[in-house]
């Protein structure tokens, strides 16, 4: 499938602000099952854009430093991107999540994309009794690591409401986890933790999901914004493998990855500082269409 | 010295000697002083100390805290608002030169190993690939900053500066407990603590070959320019600011090191450039020695949410236009977990053991290192591998294996068998115990002992000989129970060979080896100014309170003032916010007046004191120690109302005083002197506006002659009594009253031109154009036409200097805001 994406972030500022710098993480990046075909950023007012000298890894950073006064900012960022992958299947032959955790603690893979660093809190994603006895249920070590984590992420869709107004974006997963409530991130980041107190590497995910269905398809939620979900290691031969606990379903054919990390501090679309005084206001819109129909 | 004059050198021997034998009587073997009692170096260290304070040592504990205190390194004890000294013990730790030499060895290697460790795990990490280091060792520190990957540390090094926490054993052995990579504090409290033993022993350091601390920090200097790639190279020291613990200590290497004392806002990193915002316009940074936790040091690399750090400074370093000590990251190495794998580094990097050994540790996150840590469990401490509670430590501490109870238990293994990389074992550590004072005698308590090291110019390491120590709070010798310590102590290294005596450190003074290069940061300039301007508006508003007092309540001081009189004066501390309109002009209402615009909450003498203090607080590295001392007083409780508007009216001149006769003509002192004068002259107008009006009485005029300090000068020129010209021409427009409003504008006027500009196309400055349109005003006006108009508009005319002077020297208000959130579904 091939997809046209357009995503417009934009800043209201109730007094003009002198001078922004702000960091771009909104080219998706190179991620099994994906090609990015073209991307574009369209910033006003215009600054300079360059590639940031210092980061993080699985992520496209840019930085923008706006130098003139300005009472709004827009940063739309176009991208084509084709998705193949496919649905992963749970076999009684997957890695069983004792295996699992043990490569991970003795993995000598130090790059961004091992293991290591994804079996640890990040400061987003603290380990918490309560979210982790809750997810072990689920975790049992001699468990198939696709069926645990299929079987995670089903629950959390299953008993937790979908409620925009029960969470903010610097929630922590402790409080949604009491509420048993909130958005996409936040379970996200109640799986992470599960999976993380259970000694398995988690790794948050930030991206896109298709705004309209097939037909016959129930409509995805997390469309017209981005979305979040979790990717889990599975072991050397199956690598990292992507669950959404928001819908219930795998990682497949209709979610874009834009960027990986240990949290939504490695991958938040924009961020920086911005010079100025009083409110600012943020509005973000977000389309993804298929350009083509994949043959029934 | 009364004491000391009476206790004669025979008797100090004898108590000295008394005290050693009673000492060691009742102290286990592995301690220091009982090791080393025959020792000449003891006995004389007790002799002094006997010698000073006789049979009572509580007295040379008290006169050791003393001179600490009046040095004045506070230390903020975390979780305590307020800044208390970290009390110092009489008694220094005594170290041979050759059992420091084997010290000073292990921490160079271990420097060493550790730069060598972190050139791998920063770059290639074939430590790891070749499995010498688990990912997950890395992974899981906190330090561990992913975007300082493959990123040369500017100057080739990731360390310049360290310290490590060292244990004796009772046997007399050295090992290491901590790492200190991040942003080691401490050294500032060890060359403290040295002054303050100095004063307290007099000459032994010379007697005793005590070896000095000046030619360590002059080389950490050299080492840290020599790193640059500018010659003549700024360095700054970044602070977290003033609510750090050990802000103080950071204010004071930066005076002692000539390092600018920076904040983030003081910084701008702009195209691959670091630069200060100084009065004189942006000026390049060379190097940062940094205070901060590594993380917040950028919030565009690292940790968004930082208001502390400096937008793009990493990609600066990236750039290579910025040396960073240490290089952010470097904590990785700090984590307890490592120290398991040191060992083993040390053979295969270096092909030699570590020197120093570190606690015996084992990382669970190894099958068979946890197996014998959860067999061994009652012998062994269990901790935090990575320094972050884990679910099975709650509180985050290490704790005694047998010391946990059931239930504690049961959570750390059933924590251990899921997540069994988040704890380490290590062996229970004894520690051996050194002398201090309690209870008025000698007493053993355990002590752990903190040493730096730092690079030279030619990038070899160089130990501080010393550093402090410090001492348990009981006997306890558990490394693990200790905690922080109660006491610190100097520590002493001593040789048979005499010590050149290079000492950059006059002893009772604190002069720094290198002159600031020059360079006043905005923020400096800012608090300096209003520094100036609040005291003087204490000290406006004391003369007001003080002519109230004296003319019209206490009655045998001076003739009453007429009412319209005392009316003025109550308008003007009305108008001044310092106290409510009063019901009457009773005699008790005149009182309460007085006693609420001294000491009542706002705009009060003691408001506006406080508000200098917090502003000298924040200015520690530009003020003098007595200075910060007459700030920090606290406010006269002695007295009645009149004695204690005396005292305080004291207190202003001594402020003035150092600040016009003792401080450097710097451009430091210039804005603080503009504060002084902006202050006085609007004061000044408000005087005259009430009391030299064309209607005026002799009492109003004497009045504002009292306010103006012109009494006598008036008295001198003018025989015939009271005459509103004359008065107006001496308070206002004579150019040679220092009081005059005349001569205040003139001289801001003259600061003005004496500052840099920003250009040199020889123009004014818009707050340079102000200034000289005031002065100008004054000059062309004679006294009899001098109307209240003329004086308001000059009023107006000196705010409006104000905003000028503020909008280009100071930093603009612009706070930052984050640009986060983000719609999430």
């Amino acid at each position: 499938m091939l997809y046209q994406i357009r995503h417009v972030t934009r800043f209201d500022y109730a007094e003009p602000v002198a001078f922004a710098r702000n960091n771009l993480r909104l080219k998706p990046i190179l991620w099994s099952g994906q090609q990015l075909e073209d991307h574009a950023l369209i910033i006003e007012p215009q600054g300079r854009v360059f590639p940031a000298r210092a980061e993080a890894g699985l992520a496209n950073v840019v930085r923008l430093v706006v130098e003139q006064s300005a009472r709004t900012l827009s940063i739309e960022s176009r991208a084509r991107v084709r998705v193949d992958r496919p649905v992963p299947m749970p076999d009684a032959s997957d890695p069983v999540l004792a295996d699992i955790a043990r490569w991970a603690r003795e993995s000598r893979d130090a790059s961004p994309a091992g293991p290591a660093a994804y079996l640890f809190p990040s400061p987003r994603i603290p380990l918490d009794r309560d979210i982790a006895a809750w997810c072990a249920a689920d975790l049992d070590p001699e468990r198939g690591v696709l069926d645990a984590a299929l079987a995670l992420a089903l629950r959390i869709q299953r008993e937790f409401a979908f409620d925009p107004a029960a969470t903010l974006v610097d929630t922590p997963p402790r409080e949604a986890f009491r509420k048993r409530g909130g958005v996409c991130q936040d379970f996200a980041q109640i799986m992470i933790s599960g999976l993380r107190a259970a000694g398995l590497p988690a790794a948050y995910a930030s991206g896109y999901i298709r705004t309209l269905p097939p037909p016959g398809k129930p409509r995805l939620v997390g469309a017209d914004a981005t979305h979040a979900w979790v990717l889990v290691w599975a072991g050397p031969a199956l690598g990292w493998v992507g669950v959404d606990p928001t819908n219930g379903i795998w990682m497949a054919g209709d979610h874009i990855v834009v960027a990986i990390g240990r949290d939504y501090a490695d991958v938040a679309p924009i961020d920086g500082i911005v010079l100025g005084w009083g409110a600012q206001q943020m509005r973000v819109s977000v389309d993804v269409e298929p350009l083509e129909q994949v043959p029934a | 010295m009364a004491s000391g004059a009476a206790t004669s050198l025979f008797d100090a021997a004898t108590i000295a000697d008394r005290w050693i034998a009673d000492y060691c009587a009742h102290v286990d073997a592995g301690d220091v002083l009982c090791a080393r009692r025959r020792d000449p170096e003891w006995a004389a260290l007790l002799e002094e100390l006997a010698a000073l304070s006789g049979e009572a040592l509580g007295t040379a504990r008290e006169r050791a805290q003393r001179h600490a205190e009046d040095i004045g390194t506070g230390f903020r004890i975390v979780d305590e608002g307020e800044e208390r000294p970290w009390p110092l013990s009489p008694v220094p730790l005594l170290i041979e030169k050759a059992e420091w030499d084997g010290i000073a060895a292990g921490i160079v290697q271990r420097a060493g190993l550790l730069e060598a460790v972190l050139q791998d795990l920063y770059g290639e990490s074939r430590l790891v690939a070749d499995g010498h280091v688990p990912a997950a060792l890395v992974g899981g520190s906190p330090f561990f900053l992913r975007p300082l990957a493959h990123l040369a540390p500017p100057g080739g090094h990731h360390l310049q500066f360290v310290a490590a926490d060292l244990c004796r054993g009772p046997s007399g052995e050295w090992s290491v407990l901590a790492d200190h990579l991040r942003a080691p504090a401490g050294a500032g409290y060890a060359l403290e603590n040295r002054l303050a033993m100095a004063r307290t022993l007099g000459d032994l350091q010379s007697r005793l070959n005590i070896e000095r601390h000046a030619p360590f920090f002059a080389a950490f200097r050299e080492g840290l320019a020599a790193a640059c790639r500018r010659a003549e190279p700024r360095i700054a020291l970044l602070t977290p600011g003033r609510l750090n613990p050990s802000y103080a200590e950071q204010a004071h290497l930066a005076r002692y090191l000539g390092f600018l004392l920076v904040e983030g806002a003081d910084l701008a990193a702009l195209d691959d450039r670091l630069y200060v915002r100084t009065i004189a316009g942006l000026k390049r940074v060379d190097a940062l020695w940094h205070r901060l936790d590594p993380r917040l040091l950028d919030p565009l690399a690292l940790d968004s949410h930082s208001t502390i750090g400096v937008a793009g400074v990493i990609d600066v370093m990236a750039a290579g236009e910025l040396v960073v000590a240490n290089a952010p990251g470097a904590g990785l190495l700090e984590a307890p977990a490592f120290a398991a794998f040191l060992p083993r580094l040390a053979e295969v990097l270096t092909g030699k053991p570590l020197l120093l050994p570190n606690i015996a540790t084992w990382w669970c996150g190894q099958d068979a290192e946890r197996t014998h840590v959860l067999a061994n469990l009652d012998s062994l401490v269990v901790a935090p591998a990575f320094g972050v509670a884990p679910l099975g430590l709650p509180d985050g501490k290490p704790a005694l294996g047998a010391a946990l109870d059931a239930p504690a238990r049961a959570a750390l293994c059933d924590d251990m068998a899921r997540r069994p990389q988040d704890y380490v074992g290590q062996e229970v550590v004894r520690l051996s115990t050194m002398p201090t004072v309690a209870d008025e005698a000698l007493t053993a308590r355990p002590f752990t002992l903190r040493v730096f090291a730092a690079r030279g110019s030619d990038g070899a390491w160089v130990v501080l000989p010393g550093g402090f120590a410090r001492i348990g709070a009981h006997p306890d010798p558990r490394a693990a129970v200790m905690g922080e310590g109660i006491w610190s102590a100097d520590v002493c290294v001593h040789g048979a060979d005499p010590v050149t005596p290079v000492s950059l450190l006059p002893p009772g003074d604190t002069s720094q080896l290198r002159r600031n290069p020059g360079t006043l940061p905005s923020r400096v300039a800012d608090n300096l100014f209003w520094l100036g301007r609040y005291l003087e508006r204490g000290e406006a508003l004391l003369g007001l309170v003080r002519v109230l007092l004296g003319h019209s309540i206490s009655a045998d001081t001076g003739a009453a003032l007429a009412s319209d009189t005392v009316a003025g004066l109550v308008r003007l501390v009305v108008q001044a916010g310092a106290a409510p309109q009063p019901n009457g002009f009773r005699r008790a209402d005149l009182t309460q007046l007085a006693r609420t615009a001294l000491e009542g909450e706002q705009a009060s003498v003691d408001a506006i004191n406080r508000q200098a203090r917090s502003i000298g607080a924040v200015s520690r590295e530009r003020l003098s120690a007595d200075m910060i001392r007459l700030l920090d007083a606290p406010f006269p409780q002695r007295g009645g109302l009149l004695d204690r508007a005396g005292s305080l009216q004291r207190r202003y001149s001594a402020l003035n005083g150092l600040a016009s006769e003792h401080m450097t003509r710097t451009d430091a002192w210039r804005f603080h002197d503009i504060g002084r004068r902006l202050e006085r002259a609007v004061a000044a107008i408000g005087f005259i506006r009430t009391f030299g009006r064309p209607d005026a009485t002799s009492d109003d005029l004497s009045t504002l002659l009292d306010l103006m300090d012109s009494q006598i000068s008036y008295r001198q020129r003018y025989l015939t009594g009271m005459a509103r010209i004359p008065v107006l021409d001496l308070v206002t427009l004579d150019p040679n009253n220092p009081r005059a409003l005349a001569f205040q504008v003139a001289a801001i006027s003259g600061h003005l031109n004496k500052l840099p500009l920003l250009s040199d196309d020889g123009l004014a400055e818009p707050q340079q154009e102000h200034a000289r349109g005031i002065a100008a005003l004054l000059v062309i006006t004679n006294a009899a036409r001098l109307d209240d108009a003329l004086l308001a508009d000059v009023e107006a005319r000196l705010l409006q200097l104000s905003g000028a002077i503020a909008r280009r020297y100071f930093l603009q208000g612009a706070e930052p805001l984050r640009a986060a959130g983000l719609v999430l579904a």
